[in-house]
């Protein structure tokens, strides 16, 4: 009976608990809104900053009207591509440079050297190279996307419990399987960890690559309506990316819990 | 012959990583004979888990030279195999999936594999759990899974380092007598690590007593008790409590030399 009821009052405290936490994680967005709705008309003229629900409004309607879904199909199709891309080049170079020496002194010194350089600075180079279509904002997400994936794989395959090496070995694992059969797994978690953190890196240097130059996709979208001074749908399509990179990263974790069933 | 002979003669091991090499081992021989139960006990630092590894093969002698069935040992094999005081199972496996690994890996069968696993997680008691996680398991229960791997794919010789080390008493004592069954009924040749005085004496046939820093051999006591008692009567006889006290006093000694 007294078990029944702790068990009841721990339900309940968790419902609570539970709607606590939605508060918490929403209200800074509210709060956000609330300043922009005060912003907007008292501080900068509602042209220039139009209100939340404008925009809001806005955006529902470009993506029910279909007017800017091709561009958005276009940023996901390359955000798939440098995403995947980062994902197989890195795991891959991450993990064998963590396992083999020669491997890390020969790209050590590239990755340091990639590392504080602002991808997008590479747009105006990568244009003359591959056009200022898809390829350009493929290679700056990938560029942006790899070095999370290749520092998290490193650290993961470096890192392996030297006991679980030396257990695989006396059961009769040879060298040559060790990587598959226990490295990789053992890294799994934090190779995961890297790939959730190159999720937003992604979005921020897919928009930024095709602000600079491209001729569709959501960065050229926000670019071509400030030009225009149609700021409302500027701010609509920014809402519309940022819900987009939110469902992304959602979706993710909510594989990664999928997948780490063991952790 | 499958036998489970160890001998070491003149093993000396040295640590040259750091800038000054340590000699963690010096001048150690000693013998363990088929089917042995042979414990190693010593003050802390002594290069007890060292020397288990050395005979494991996962480090090399410096010198002198550790001979399994009268071949020198030059790597991990699967005539040995090794039981880690931190359990070292596969997290990413389930208990299934962490005692069929080195049947796997030695090409058996999967149905085999499957019926001599599910035989060994029965004998650990582990029934219910096989399709259960690492971390789901206390630490007695996954050291279980850490015994039923390594008896599943049949080495000759169990490598045990401070396997019952990080387990409250009771648990303890329970695998403890489980270990002895086991070592009863399969034959195993055992070579145990620990710092349980008690332990050691309640459990091998011989100990052998490290040295300080650098370890070398420094005793190597007999242990004659009736096994065919039960715990109770064992570790309340009166050879139990002289035998533990003479390995007590050379540890002791041992202690003073450096303090």
């Amino acid at each position: 009976m007294s078990y029944l009821h702790s068990e009841k009052a721990g339900i309940v405290s968790t419902g609570v608990r539970h709607v606590g936490d939605v508060v918490v994680r929403w209200l800074p967005l509210l709060i956000v809104t609330g300043l922009w709705e005060l912003a907007s008309g008292w501080v900068v003229v509602e042209t220039v900053l139009p209100p939340p629900l404008d925009v809001l409004i806005i955006a529902v309607d470009l993506v029910v009207s279909g007017q800017i879904v091709g561009d958005l199909l276009v940023s996901l199709w390359r955000i798939i591509w440098g995403l995947s891309l980062a994902i197989g080049v890195g795991v891959v170079l991450g993990v064998t440079m963590a396992r083999v020496d020669p491997i890390e002194d020969f790209f050590g010194v590239f990755m340091s050297l990639i590392y504080p350089l602002p991808k997008t600075a590479l747009v105006p180079l990568a244009v003359l190279w591959l056009g200022s279509g898809s390829g350009t904002a493929i290679l700056v997400v990938f560029l942006a996307c790899l070095l999370p994936i290749v520092l998290n794989s490193y650290n993961a395959a470096e890192s392996v419990d030297q006991n679980l090496v030396w257990s695989a070995k006396m059961m009769g694992t040879s060298d040559r399987d060790m990587f598959r059969r226990v490295v990789v797994p053992a890294a799994i978690p934090e190779i995961i960890t890297g790939i959730r953190q190159a999720v937003p890196i992604a979005f921020v240097a897919l928009v930024s690559a095709e602000l600079i130059a491209a001729n569709r996709g959501i960065g050229y979208r926000i670019l071509s309506y400030g030009q225009l001074g149609i700021y409302e749908s500027m701010l609509a399509v920014i809402v519309v990316i940022s819900l987009a990179a939110y469902v992304g990263v959602r979706g993710f974790e909510r594989i990664e819990r999928r997948v780490l069933v063991w952790t | 012959m499958n036998e489970g002979r160890v001998i070491a003669s003149n093993v000396e091991k040295v640590y040259r990583s750091e800038r000054t090499p340590t000699t963690a081992i010096e001048d150690l021989s000693f013998e363990v004979g088929d089917g042995e139960f042979f414990s190693v006990v010593g003050p802390s630092g002594c290069g007890k888990s060292t020397l288990l590894y050395l005979i494991a093969g996962f480090l090399d002698v410096t010198s002198g030279m550790i001979t399994v069935n009268d071949h020198a040992v030059e790597g991990p094999g699967t005539d040995r195999g090794v039981v880690f005081q931190d359990y070292a199972l596969f997290p990413w496996k389930t208990v299934m999936g962490n005692v069929t690994y080195g049947l796997a890996e030695n090409g058996v069968p999967k149905d085999e594999r499957r019926e001599t696993a599910q035989h060994f997680i029965d004998t650990m008691g582990l029934d219910g759990f096989e399709d259960t996680y690492p971390k789901e398991l206390s630490g007695g229960m996954k050291q279980r899974v850490g015994l039923a791997r390594t008896l599943a794919y049949d080495p000759k010789i169990l490598l045990m380092d401070e396997p019952f080390g990080a387990l409250d008493q009771p648990l303890r004592e329970a695998l403890q007598d489980n270990l002895l069954d086991i070592w009863r009924e399969l034959g195993k040749t055992v070579v145990f690590i620990t710092h349980d005085v008690e332990e050691a004496v309640y459990l091998s046939e011989r100990v052998l007593i490290m040295t300080r820093h650098p370890g070398t051999r420094k005793q190597v006591i007999d242990i004659d008790l009736d096994r065919t008692q039960d715990r109770e009567a064992i570790i309340t006889s009166e050879e139990f409590t002289e035998t533990k006290n003479e390995v007590w006093r050379s540890l002791r000694e041992e202690t003073k030399h450096t303090v």
